[in-house]
């Protein structure tokens, strides 16, 4: 700590396909709010797509990602080396010739997405260092990011979802008419995916048997695992941003549409007055597109999804923040668990910010979770005295 | 849309319902992308179909140096995969039209009618050319082993760029491309019975006009169409001649 300011490693970039957005994660929705509460030094660490660590206040600046002179940069930057310390330390070269500069850090934000940071695996190195950090910890992100994983995990817990079946991807080319039978028990239209990657890569809705060997194909080379999902009839989609630890504090439900065409039908509905009463929810254009905050369903809809996807977090073994992606049923009313998203996008701070949290409150209380989880855990016992090396 | 072929990931598009289809063939270091208004247009009689070839846009690269013969075989399984029995016409520019003049020429895919849009293949007309890339390339490299890795790579694609190679176009591909442009299609034209349409731009550096008469000499039912005030890139200097002619042609 400097002057009882707080040192706060934000961690981005990586080997990942969510590598773009993590930086503008990271700059615009953590470092700036960090900043401006003026209680924390910030050090920004950016790990290229090729998986080199870089530290330097320069790489806070978001001029050096779009103009290209990151590559420049990191020609010439050294690269940095993590102490193990009982904690985290910061260790690079210096200008200097033998000169090394030094680091402690006091908290640690990831700002990952995607594969080789959101998935556990930077999660398990701040385990190792043990060092507090911001967002959920290294189990329930692996189990998280593993459609498979999560969705057996939440069922266990009584949690609904729809019909959906999974298979290892090596088991294709061997058991193919087994899978093909095994996923033609659900009903079309059907979604296949792969297993641990996010956004739309290698997701196909497919309607039909002729399209399905494909779509299955098409799934397996992307991920070792792959999972199929029945569509929802009458489908209204919802997302929940959650944070905190013991009392999961829930942000907005929020209705995306994915779609700019139904955001436009949307639109012209209200316009012309096909809904009577007017817009209870503002469409906002927030990190993913434009969608519903609140989500404009009726209240018991709305506080039984709110209720899942508290349920789903803490199933999951969630702390710090995520978010739940959820499917509603709009006709049967049901609502069932989709995925999770422990680090979501600009931390969806739209959202919060609607929900009464600003961006500034929202970096400040992620890091006060942080520390009271690193707190509790240092309470748990690691070591006891044994007698095991003098009878050997 | 996306298909694995061969263990690649080909993305495509197949768009239209209309009972004839056709095949678009992109050329090198180029994309699907460059049909978009031949494939906005032609989707209205036709179904199109059109593949970024392994390597580019947003299909997977093959591990191995490729050649023609490889490019065709796995365009022929792409069609079969997604059951496409009959090609109505296959449209190929640049090295797509090579690629679409070997396939046709050797049997391997069997369109009714090929469009051949500023294609390229005839290589022994460039021996000089071909010389001085290989000369460029020897040298180039005792040239700049001293310089740094992106200077180096610089100064190599300023080098090539000068005598109109296009080694640097896909980088990750130089050895994909070496074969290919040793590839000589002349041969496989000769082969070729079905009606061909040839469009060449009158101002076309890389593949001159002169290919378009070569080519309308040895393809017995072909036709031959020079663009004026065009490039390359005929089909995007002037997309709506190109349109009409082909789709008068396929009519």
């Amino acid at each position: 700590m400097i002057g009882g300011m707080k040192t706060i490693a934000v961690i981005f970039g990586g080997r990942s396909t969510e590598h773009d957005v993590s930086i503008v994660t990271a700059l615009a929705s953590i470092i700036k709010p960090l900043e401006l509460t003026k209680q924390y030094r910030v050090e920004p660490i950016y790990i290229s797509k090729d998986g080199d660590w870089y530290w330097d206040q320069k790489l806070k600046n978001i001029d050096l990602y779009q103009s290209g002179e990151i590559e420049e940069f990191m020609r010439k930057a050294p690269k940095v080396h993590l102490l193990f310390d009982n904690g985290l330390t910061l260790v690079k070269s210096s200008q200097f010739a033998g000169r090394k500069q030094y680091k402690k850090i006091d908290v640690v934000f990831p700002a990952m997405h995607g594969t080789h940071g959101e998935d556990g695996e930077l999660m398990g190195v701040l385990e190792m260092a043990n060092v507090p950090y911001v967002g959920c910890g290294l189990a329930a992100s692996a189990v998280a990011m593993d459609k498979v994983l999560s969705k057996q995990v939440t069922e266990s817990a009584g949690i609904a979802s729809t019909p959906w079946t999974w298979f290892y991807s090596s088991d294709l080319p061997r058991r193919h008419s087994e899978i093909m039978k095994e996923v033609e028990k659900l009903a079309y239209p059907i979604f296949v995916k792969p297993a641990h990657l996010g956004s739309s890569i290698g997701i196909t809705r497919v309607e039909s048997r002729d399209m399905l060997m494909n779509a299955l194909e098409v799934a397996a080379h992307y991920d070792d695992k792959v999972i199929v999902e029945q569509g929802v009839a009458n489908l209204i989609e919802v997302t929940l941003p959650i944070m905190g630890n013991e009392d999961p504090l829930p942000a907005l439900l929020e209705q995306p549409m994915l779609h700019a065409e139904d955001f436009f039908d949307f639109e012209t509905k209200y316009m012309q007055g096909g809904k009577k009463g007017g817009k209870k929810g503002g469409a906002e254009q927030g990190a993913q597109g434009y969608s519903k905050i609140p989500a404009d369903i009726p209240k018991d809809l709305y506080d039984k999804a709110v209720k899942l996807g508290i349920d789903s977090y803490k199933a999951v073994g969630c702390s710090g923040i995520a978010r739940i992606d959820m499917l509603i049923d709009g006709k049967s009313q049901q609502v069932m668990f989709n995925e999770i998203n422990p680090l979501p996008g600009s931390l969806y701070s739209h959202n919060w910010k609607q929900a009464g949290v600003s961006g500034v409150d929202l970096v400040s209380r992620l890091v006060a979770y942080a520390e009271q989880r690193w707190q509790s855990r240092q309470k748990i016992a690691t070591n006891f005295a044994t007698n095991y090396l003098k009878q050997f | 849309m996306q298909i694995v072929v061969d263990s690649l990931l080909i993305d495509y598009s197949k768009i239209g319902s209309g009972k004839n289809t056709i095949v678009l063939l992109h050329g090198w270091g180029d994309s699907r992308q460059t049909f978009e208004f031949l494939e906005k247009e032609l989707v209205n009689t036709y179904t199109v179909i059109s593949l970024d070839l392994p390597g580019f846009g947003k299909s997977q690269a093959p591990d191995t140096a490729w050649d023609l013969a490889d490019y065709a075989s796995i365009v022929s399984k792409f069609l079969q995969k997604l059951n496409i029995r009959e090609v109505y016409a296959l449209v190929g520019h640049s090295n797509g039209g090579a690629l679409a003049i070997f396939a046709s020429g050797t049997g391997v895919i069997n369109p009714d009618k090929l469009v051949l849009i500023a294609a390229s293949g005839i290589r022994n007309r460039q021996k000089g050319k071909r010389l001085a890339i290989k000369l460029v390339a020897k040298t180039g490299k005792v040239a700049t082993f001293w310089l740094p890795k992106n200077q180096k790579q610089k100064l190599r694609k300023r080098l090539h760029g000068s005598i109109g190679s296009d080694m640097f176009v896909a980088p990750h591909l130089q050895e994909t491309y070496k074969k290919t442009v040793r590839h000589d299609v002349q041969a496989e034209a000769s082969k070729i019975t079905k009606p061909t349409l040839l469009i060449y731009g009158e101002n076309d550096k890389a593949t001159p006009p002169i290919y378009g008469e070569i080519y309308h000499n040895l393809i017995h039912d072909s036709v031959l169409e020079i663009i004026g005030g065009t490039g390359h890139f005929v089909h995007k200097d002037k997309p709506a001649q190109t349109l009409k002619l082909i789709e008068d042609f396929l009519r």
